[in-house]
């Protein structure tokens, strides 16, 4: 067994995972300027979230910026360790490494497990259509729809969903959860009395579960 | 697989009918739900045993461009139906409230418990199996109830409440693509939504649920009792519903078909009371026709397994779990229960007589309804009455998109002993084969779904039913509309959404934890479900909880009339590219959350689905008014405070 592989948690993606077919294995740069593979070194076998921005976007990309700051503090403690975040710039162009540490930077967003990555226009636009738009080609050439949406990966359970990056925290923490490790019979047997708990009050209160 | 069983194989070369099966189901024609055990074989054979299955190899991966499942020879398989479920005594037995303590996941207390304790109770354990899906093929690994595909049939009768307690079995680890949560939604049970499968309510592995099934007619609060037998439905049918992996665990098997009976429709053909006497003793004169494709691997020769492809759509049309099987029929009318399990692709079914020409099906009930007068189908006269009616347009076919179901009758009694008809679909599958019998001209072995072999009836074997009735019921009135509303079915942008007129933008995605649509028990509304925001894109839209009637169909935004199909009560209004539908919906005896989705799998995973709620009284109803799913609001919420911090 390789030393490392005691010291360093590994990530095993998922049997089916689609891979590199999927997700591509584009390099791309951080906003510290380190290459990263796209599959490789950023999906493979780990937890993500992944949004599409751009640094002069002064539209509702710094509302999700926003949004995603605040769930990073409750999910503090996976940030970085088996949870990521990862914004995707829609303008390479535009957007240097530089140019995301300065934006990073600005909104208190150059966080551990939080990258800002940018890369060849041609890699971006791809992932971007992988991620986002399944098979249908040719729907995908306004920039303004790009923002509103995150794509929740766990490669590790060959999971992939969705949550609306306007939604409450609250919901958006409940989509990531969708996609969360499994938890063991003892943890799930703690959820299941709290929710219970709560259904009954609402039973009691609404005359039905609401889950609000 | 470890010794396959001398028994199983009996059981399966049973399904065929023969005399012997005969005799048994019509000995409990009428009496659907107390079919013993033992009048069916041993309950091993039935699924029982809980052997661990190896999960498949990883090697079968979707390729681009995709590669041809293997080539199989036609009509080797018999069509059966599958094995009815059989009742048991559940321990711990059911109650109202969950019990935690016995792994029961969370769930609301079950509604109407007092009024609709459960005489009849069922096991089903989703867990994974192998099933053969042709004579040429390896086992193939799937995920199914008690391990079977497809899933056993529950037969019930209207007045007797069944309970299914769904156990998730379900391997901790698969290297497949489903996902190990379940929620088990039944398509379209007038019940509470504690049962209905809510696609947010999935539960883990070794957790199970009971979901209480009424068997009522709706309209309870209003008839009392049972409700209104002018309600009645029949042909139900049981899937997963979790939320995003809804697409992946039904192709992997995790449905099944759900009859229930009344006096006008008991399961048998008997001259009784009140009884319409249509074709009716399941698995001899009347079956599901379960429609799926898949695409498989090579037959592995290690593992002597044939994989199916961890994608949807295939290039094999599957049959109750089989490959273009064939079928035996006496000269007489059989009912066929046509249900399209997807998970994408819409059918256009069309019955090739031998002479190469289009056959009559005469279709009584539309998404478990019975229209209130049959009506054939067929190329010739009939050709105006086929929902074939954009392109491809298939003469004398009955268009069924996913989770639609027509209930029809065909009769074989014009064609003499030794005819050959087909069941032909307008898309073409891989075969590989030719046919072993000569086909009638124009049809092509590829767009075969199955054959039937006309034989004369034995003297066994039970005689022909009267003609169809020209009425099969009557609608109750509609009540007068309390509220109009409207869903728009958008796909733009790569994004599959329910969007309401007002919300901004493209609407949200499915929010389980918000109703996007507050209604107050008892009321009655007018939806207008819409397609006509420029996708090109088919829907079948279903509705959850109740059935609906349509009143205004509509192309590109103008009136048109609504065609013949669309006239009785349905739960799936299939909205073709620029359709809409006006339909009108009661929402009564129950409370609780439900959901409006295209029913296309990949549609609703991507969350071309909402959430709407029946509240029990105004203040519930303000209560939920208020914590309405927002889409534009919480945006602007969002902007405000980003321009605060800046």
């Amino acid at each position: 067994m390789d030393r490392r592989n005691l010291l360093t948690r590994v990530f095993e993606p998922h049997p089916a995972s689609p891979g590199t077919t999927r997700y591509t294995n584009a390099v791309l740069r951080t906003q510290d300027n380190e290459a990263v593979k796209f599959y490789d070194d950023l999906i493979r076998g780990k937890q993500c979230v992944v949004n599409f921005m751009y640094a002069e976007c002064h539209g509702s990309c710094p509302a999700v910026t926003q949004t995603l700051k605040s769930i990073y503090r409750t999910l503090q403690d996976r940030m970085g360790k088996d949870l990521f975040f990862y914004s995707i710039t829609i303008k390479p162009e535009n957007d240097t490494p530089a140019a995301l540490k300065h934006y990073a930077t600005m909104r208190n967003a150059d966080l551990p497990g939080w990258y800002f990555l940018t890369g060849d226009d041609y890699d971006l636009k791809t992932i971007r259509y992988r991620l986002f738009n399944m098979d249908h080609p040719g729907l995908d050439a306004d920039e303004a729809l790009h923002s509103g949406y995150l794509r929740i990966i766990n490669d590790a359970r060959n999971s992939w969903g969705m949550a609306q990056a306007f939604a409450s925290n609250k919901n958006i923490l409940n989509r990531i959860s969708w996609h969360n490790p499994p938890k063991t019979y003892a943890e799930n047997v703690i959820a299941n009395r709290i929710l219970q708990e709560k259904i009954m009050q609402d039973v009691k209160k609404f005359g039905y579960r609401r889950d609000v | 697989m470890p010794k396959k069983k001398a028994k199983d194989r009996q059981e399966e070369t049973e399904g065929t009918i023969s005399r012997r099966s005969v005799l048994k189901i019509g000995a409990a024609a009428g009496a659907a739900t107390v079919v013993a055990p033992h009048m069916l074989g041993s309950s091993k054979a039935l699924g029982f045993q809980d052997e661990v299955v190896a999960e498949p190899t990883v090697r079968c991966v979707n390729t681009t461009p995709a590669t041809p499942s293997p080539a199989h020879r036609p009509f080797i398989d018999n069509f059966t139906a599958p094995f009815p479920a059989i009742p048991t005594n559940l321990v711990p037995a059911p109650q109202e409230f969950q019990n935690a303590g016995a792994g029961e996941a969370p769930r609301a207390p079950h509604q109407r418990w007092a009024q609709f304790n459960p005489e009849v109770e069922y096991e089903m354990k989703a867990r994974a199996g192998l099933h053969k899906f042709h004579a040429d093929f390896g086992d193939t690994y799937i995920w199914g109830f008690n391990g079977k595909y497809p899933a056993p049939t529950v037969l019930n009768v209207y007045g007797h409440p069944s309970l299914v307690r769904f156990h998730n079995n379900l391997p901790a680890t698969t290297t497949t693509f489903g996902r190990n949560e379940i929620t088990i939604h039944l398509h379209n049970g007038h019940h509470g939504s504690e049962s209905d499968g809510f696609a947010g309510d999935f539960f883990p592995i070794n957790f199970w649920k009971d979901n209480l099934y009424p068997n009522c007619y709706a309209g309870l609060d209003a008839f009392g009792g049972n409700g209104d037998p002018r309600e009645k439905m029949g042909s139900f049918w049981f899937h997963d519903h979790r939320a995003e992996f809804t697409l992946n665990n039904n192709v992997l098997g995790l449905n099944g078909m759900f009859l229930v009976y009344d006096r006008t429709d008991p399961g048998h053909e008997l001259a009784t009371s009140g009884s319409l006497r249509l074709p009716g003793y399941y698995g001899v004169t009347d079956f599901p026709v379960i429609l799926v494709d898949h695409r498989f691997c090579a037959t592995d020769p290690v593992t002597g397994r044939t994989e199916m492809v961890n994608a949807a759509g295939g290039d094999k049309f599957i049959v109750n779990g089989k490959i273009q099987p064939k079928m035996t029929v006496r000269r007489r009318k059989y009912r066929f229960r046509f249900l399209n399990t997807g998970p994408t692709q819409t059918y256009d079914i069309s019955l090739i007589k031998p002479d190469g020409s289009v056959g009559t099906m005469t279709v009584i009930a539309t998404d478990a309804n019975f229209l209130e007068h049959p009506i054939p189908v067929d190329a010739g006269a009939n050709a105006g009455n086929s929902n074939s009616t954009t392109a491809p347009i298939v003469p004398g076919a009955i268009r069924v998109s996913v989770a639609e179901r027509f209930d029809v009758i065909i009769d074989f009694a014009a064609f003499p002993a030794g005819s050959k008809l087909y069941l032909k679909e307008n898309r073409a599958m891989f075969v590989g084969n030719p046919s072993p019998d000569p086909l009638p001209p124009g049809l092509a072995i590829e767009n075969v779904l199955m054959q039937f072999n006309v034989v004369n009836r034995e003297w066994w074997f039970p005689p022909d039913t009267p003609a169809i009735p020209s009425t099969l019921c009557t609608y109750p009135p509609l009540p007068a509309t309390d509220n109009t509303w409207e869903w728009q079915f958008v796909l733009a942008g790569g994004r599959f959404r329910v969007k309401r007129p007002f919300d901004a933008g493209l609407g949200c995605v499915f929010d389980p934890d918000h109703s996007a649509h507050c209604i107050l028990r008892g009321t009655t509304e007018e939806w207008l479900l819409n397609n006509n925001i420029a996708s090109g894109w088919t829907h079948p839209v279903h509705i959850h909880f109740e059935e609906f009637r349509t009143l205004k169909r509509f192309v590109n935004g103008v009136e048109v009339p609504v065609p013949p199909l669309h006239s009785g009560r349905k739960d799936v209004s299939r909205l073709e590219a620029g359709q809409g539908a006006l339909i009108k919906m009661q929402f009564r005896d129950y409370n609780g959350r439900y959901l409006i989705h295209c029913h296309n799998m990949a549609h609703e995973d991507n969350f071309m689905m909402v959430r709407w709620d029946i509240c029990p009284d105004a203040a519930s109803l303000a209560a939920c008014l208020a914590d309405q799913q927002v889409c534009q609001l919480e945006m602007e919420a969002k902007e405000r405070y980003r321009e605060e911090m800046a």
